[in-house]
């Protein structure tokens, strides 16, 4: 699948956010204004402490703003509730984490399988899928084993291959290289761009890591909570 | 919802000797529990069928006020209608007796007595005196209703100084309120489980008695013994109508003896109370092992949130993974108990060493359990309830997890 006609996947506008840290406050997000296209392979480079993991909470709906909103494909995020929220992140947004972040308890198959059980996909449809994009990411031979038994870069397949499974709008990255080596970091962003390119599926990382801002086509700044061009 | 039961079964074997302790610890509460009902509810039957087997019998029918005034002007004649059904009734057997107060005598001592006559033949099928009668050293039950011949327990033997052969005297007030007495040979020696029933009650012949107390055919009660004692009120609701006279009552065993119903009921009391303070723990044990359980999995709990399950599924998930060591405790502990109950039911629990207290409440010196499967149903749906009550809290937690707090736990 090609990228074709580009439409908003993402606008954000005007966010806040504000919280406290050790008995002082914190402004992590001051007047944040984005648009990210669908089909877009983009990252959020910045500092530590710059605001780019608040930032992509309050876009993933774990987070909410202080003010301003959130609209994904048209739909407004302000004043949903938790399980409106939740239905959400379901249905529109998949989630790639620094730890992996995976059920230790479930097989790699298990995992992948897991949001779709969540959207009640049909066992034998969820089971083909969760296969085939163990597949796609290189790890069909390695469907039955359990997190413990897989590599770090492994684990971090299997997430994305979790993440994409069920054709989120959008896939949030939060640092997905930062505790991998430079090798099995590469070779995971070559895999994302190619899911990328094939599938269309919309990227956003948070990244401070030089290789992830080379591969991105856009690169979003953030100093201090603002977008710095 | 497969999902969250696997989910649910793994999680209880991620930490393995946790959770094998706490499994134990259900598993070997349902042991005790299963074993203290079983040794509980056997005393208690074996106190009620000795009772019964010696005194009582399942039924009995008398006149009004009989059992506060055992004398002989509380006798009567059973009408010849009633007889004849009695007779051709089937489904529990009869007997005749007359019960009157005496005291008998031996060159040695005396004693205060129920003595009862009895129709030696009919008796055998209606109580366990002819088992409790030793068939040695010249000992024997009742050939003849007619002879002067008395059977007393091993208990007032001793203290009378007597032997079988031996004569005795008994003493008691006719049915004209005269005092009579009267010598009878000592015929057999009988030990029953209940102490108190040794201690005060002696055995003679129907038309010996009815002689002696000059009552004629009269007789003091009619003792009915049915397949089994739970049968006793509706032996009583079938034999009712057959009485014409409004002056003799049926009474079942529970009437008769409602400190033995008191009693058990005292003992299911304190079972509960006893079960009580074992599901206590267990709950609080359970509940511990939950919360460790989600405090070591804040940040996966947390996870699963971000990816969008609903925290009612976390809740479930959360009841399941208890519910799981609840039953998993209960298979372990009713394994064990049955095998313990097993050999306990072939062997009985020798109690012996408690004699004294066992012929007190007259449930014999040998319990065998007795464990009912309303009894297993009954401890299931409690270790169920269990589990869940003690998940509540814990499940509550769980669901209440909010993502990003999880998130940036480590």
């Amino acid at each position: 699948m090609g990228k074709g006609v580009r439409m908003k996947v993402i606008e954000i506008k005007n966010l806040h956010k504000t919280y406290q840290s050790n008995g002082q406050e914190v402004h992590a997000l001051r007047g944040i204004d984005l648009d990210i296209e669908s089909g877009e392979f983009s990252a959020i480079a910045g500092p530590s402490g710059s605001g780019k993991t608040t930032l992509l909470n309050v876009m993933g709906g774990i987070d909410r703003p202080d003010e301003g909103d959130v609209i994904i494909s048209g739909q407004t995020m302000k004043g949903l509730s938790e399980s409106e929220l939740s239905k959400i992140r379901l249905n529109r947004i998949g989630f790639i984490f620094q730890a992996y972040n995976l059920i230790p308890v479930l097989s790699a198959v298990e995992n992948v399988e897991y949001v779709m059980l969540l959207q009640g996909v049909e066992k034998h449809e969820r089971r083909e899928k969760a296969l085939a994009m163990l597949r796609d990411v290189g790890l069909e031979k390695e469907s039955h084993r359990r997190p413990a038994q897989l590599s770090g870069g492994q684990q971090q397949r299997v997430a994305v291959a979790r993440a994409i499974v069920s054709g989120p709008e959008i896939v949030l990255a939060d640092e997905p290289t930062a505790n991998l080596d430079q090798k099995t970091g590469s070779s995971l962003l070559d895999l994302m761009k190619n899911l990328n390119h094939e599938r269309g599926t919309t990227f956003l990382f948070s990244t401070h890591d030089p290789m992830v801002m080379d591969r991105a086509e856009r690169l979003i700044r953030i100093t201090d909570g603002r977008i710095t061009l | 919802m497969k999902m969250i039961f696997l989910l649910s079964w793994r999680n209880v074997w991620r930490n393995r000797r946790r959770s094998l302790v706490v499994i134990t610890s259900i598993g070997l509460g349902i042991l005790m529990m299963f074993f203290m009902m079983g040794i509980s509810k056997g005393m208690n039957y074996q106190m009620v069928d000795n009772t019964i087997s010696t005194s009582l019998g399942h039924v009995s029918v008398h006149r009004k006020g009989f059992l506060d005034n055992i004398k002989p002007s509380y006798s009567f004649v059973p009408d010849e209608d009633f007889m004849e059904r009695m007779k051709s009734s089937k489904g529990f057997s009869w007997a005749p007796r007359v019960k009157v107060q005496a005291m008998i005598r031996s060159s040695e001592s005396s004693r205060g007595v129920m003595i009862a006559g009895i129709d030696p033949e009919r008796e055998r099928t209606v109580s366990g005196i002819y088992e409790y009668t030793s068939k040695e050293n010249g000992s024997d039950f009742l050939k003849s209703s007619e002879a002067r011949d008395i059977l007393i327990s091993k208990r007032t033997a001793e203290k009378l100084d007597l032997v079988v052969g031996d004569r005795l005297v008994l003493i008691l007030q006719d049915v004209h309120g005269e005092m009579t007495g009267e010598a009878l040979t000592v015929k057999g020696i009988f030990s029953s489980p209940v102490g108190d029933f040794d201690k005060h009650v002696v055995f003679t012949g129907l038309k010996n008695l009815q002689r002696i107390t000059g009552i004629g055919s009269r007789i003091s009660e009619i003792t009915i013994k049915a397949e089994n004692r739970d049968l006793s009120y509706r032996i009583k609701k079938r034999v009712e109508p057959w009485l014409k006279s409004t002056d003799v009552v049926v009474k079942t065993w529970q009437e008769m003896a409602p400190s033995i119903v008191s009693a058990i009921r005292l003992y299911d009391s304190m079972m509960y109370v006893f079960f009580a303070i074992v599901f206590t723990t267990i709950v609080f044990s359970v509940a511990n092992t939950m919360v460790m359980a989600i405090m070591e999995r804040f940040h996966e709990i947390g996870v699963m949130k971000c990816l969008g399950t609903k925290p009612l599924n976390i809740f479930i998930m959360i009841l399941i993974e208890s519910l799981n060591l609840g039953l998993l405790g209960m298979a372990a502990g009713m394994i064990a108990g049955g095998l313990v109950l097993g050999v306990l039911t072939v062997t009985g629990l020798d109690l012996s060493f408690f004699s004294e207290t066992m012929s007190i409440l007259g449930s014999g010196t040998v319990i065998y359990p007795v464990v009912t499967v309303k009894d297993f149903f009954a401890s299931m749906v409690i270790v169920s309830c269990t589990a869940v009550i003690a998940a509540l809290y814990p499940a509550v937690k769980a669901a209440r997890i909010r993502p990003l707090k999880a998130l940036h736990f480590i």
